[in-house]
């Protein structure tokens, strides 16, 4: 069977996909060639199987294909079972809630108790200097400031209270007495009380410690 | 004066245009029209007489004589059913309710050879004919190019027609 300038028409006319222009040209050239005839003869019987016999793809191939060859959407969607995206949902949705939540707990400003009586709130206090071991006794105390008007309490304990002092600055020297007890190897630590100009407290550092370590 | 009407073997234009009327006028009409072979036997006897009458001087090719006969046949039927019901029957692509035993065998020899195919060229006829996406669509669905379709098509036609012969 010889090649036909119409042979590619075939297809497109059995599945009605020809302007009506070019669908009566087509019509016109099966009613005068045998051989184009005989093709769409044969290839209307095949798509005639295809279209009635479901069987020719077995029950549980369709669904192959359908999935292989999806979309690029579909087959994000096809690479999970609804199960395992409901699963991969509900942790995403936890992960949200604990990303957002989190903060603001961290946020929520501590409750100190006074006397055993009044309770205050205040912010978070950050200490910048020292927080880990140093090679020589620190020269300085250095910490967060939170505002002005505010009387920061600091305090130096080597297992009890070695040194307490009052500043309205962010940072406090060592004198030379207290710098001379303290001794390499020994753990000490410190933290910092603020107070309002009413001498309320408004805000409590954790306690850090640290090691004067000469030897690193 | 001579006759200068081509000589036409009418019973050799029976045998050649039966099967080319009855396709056209079925996939106009849809084959679950119950009078589609009336209608392909009407155009096929006024095709005859016409000729018989000396209305075919051979000013075209009896194809196309014998496709305008149908075309013209096919719209009068379409309008006399349309007085009827208001709407021309929609040509169904393939139903096929007056099939043969003889076509029922070779629909299920034809069954069986596409059965017999790759999965690969099973995919390509599922997705282009049974689902009938464009050829791009398929294309991009399989990750090939559009040439590569129109070749796995051709050839497991190809395979089809081997496996019928066997």
């Amino acid at each position: 069977m010889t090649e036909c300038k119409y042979d590619g028409l075939i297809d497109r006319y059995l599945l009605n996909r020809l302007e009506e222009g070019d669908r009566n040209e087509f019509e016109e050239h099966y009613f005068n060639c045998a051989s184009c005839f005989a093709k769409m003869v044969e290839r209307d019987q095949v798509i005639g199987v295809l279209k009635r016999e479901r069987s020719v793809f077995a029950t549980e191939e369709r669904p192959a294909i359908e999935a292989r060859t999806a979309a690029w959407h579909d087959r994000v969607f096809a690479f999970f079972t609804p199960k395992q995206w409901a699963l991969a949902g509900a942790a995403a949705a936890l992960l949200v809630a604990v990303l957002t939540v989190t903060p603001l707990l961290r946020d929520t400003p501590p409750e100190f108790v006074m006397n055993g009586e009044e309770t205050v709130r205040g912010g978070s206090l950050t200490l910048i200097s020292p927080i880990i071991d140093i090679k020589t006794v620190p020269a300085y105390f250095e910490w967060k400031k939170l505002g002005e008007d505010v009387e920061y309490q600091v305090s130096i304990y080597n297992g009890k209270l070695l040194w307490k002092t009052s500043t309205t600055d962010n940072t406090v020297s060592l004198p030379d007495d207290i710098k001379s007890r303290m001794i390499a190897g020994q753990r000490y630590s410190w933290q910092v009380k603020a107070f309002s100009k009413q001498g309320t407290l408004i805000a409590v550092s954790s306690r850090v410690q640290f090691t004067v370590n000469p030897a690193n | 004066m001579t006759n200068s009407r081509p000589e036409i073997d009418l019973d050799e234009l029976v045998l050649k245009y039966r099967p080319v009327v009855s396709f056209r006028v079925r996939k106009a009409l849809g084959g679950a029209t119950p009078d589609w072979e009336d209608v392909a036997d009407e155009i096929i006897t006024q095709a005859i007489e016409k000729i018989k009458n000396g209305e075919f001087r051979g000013e075209s090719s009896i194809g196309t004589f014998i496709y305008t006969i149908t075309s013209r046949r096919i719209v009068d039927h379409i309008r006399q059913k349309m007085r009827v019901l208001r709407h021309a029957p929609e040509p169904s692509a393939y139903p096929d309710p007056h099939e043969t035993v003889e076509s029922r065998e070779r629909a299920e020899q034809i069954a069986e050879a596409i059965k017999g195919l790759k999965p690969k060229f099973r995919e390509v006829l599922y997705l282009y004919y049974f689902k009938e996406m464009p050829r791009e669509e398929v294309a991009r669905r399989l990750g090939i190019p559009p040439r590569r379709v129109s070749e796995r098509v051709n050839y497991a036609l190809k395979l089809i027609k081997k496996g019928l012969k066997k």
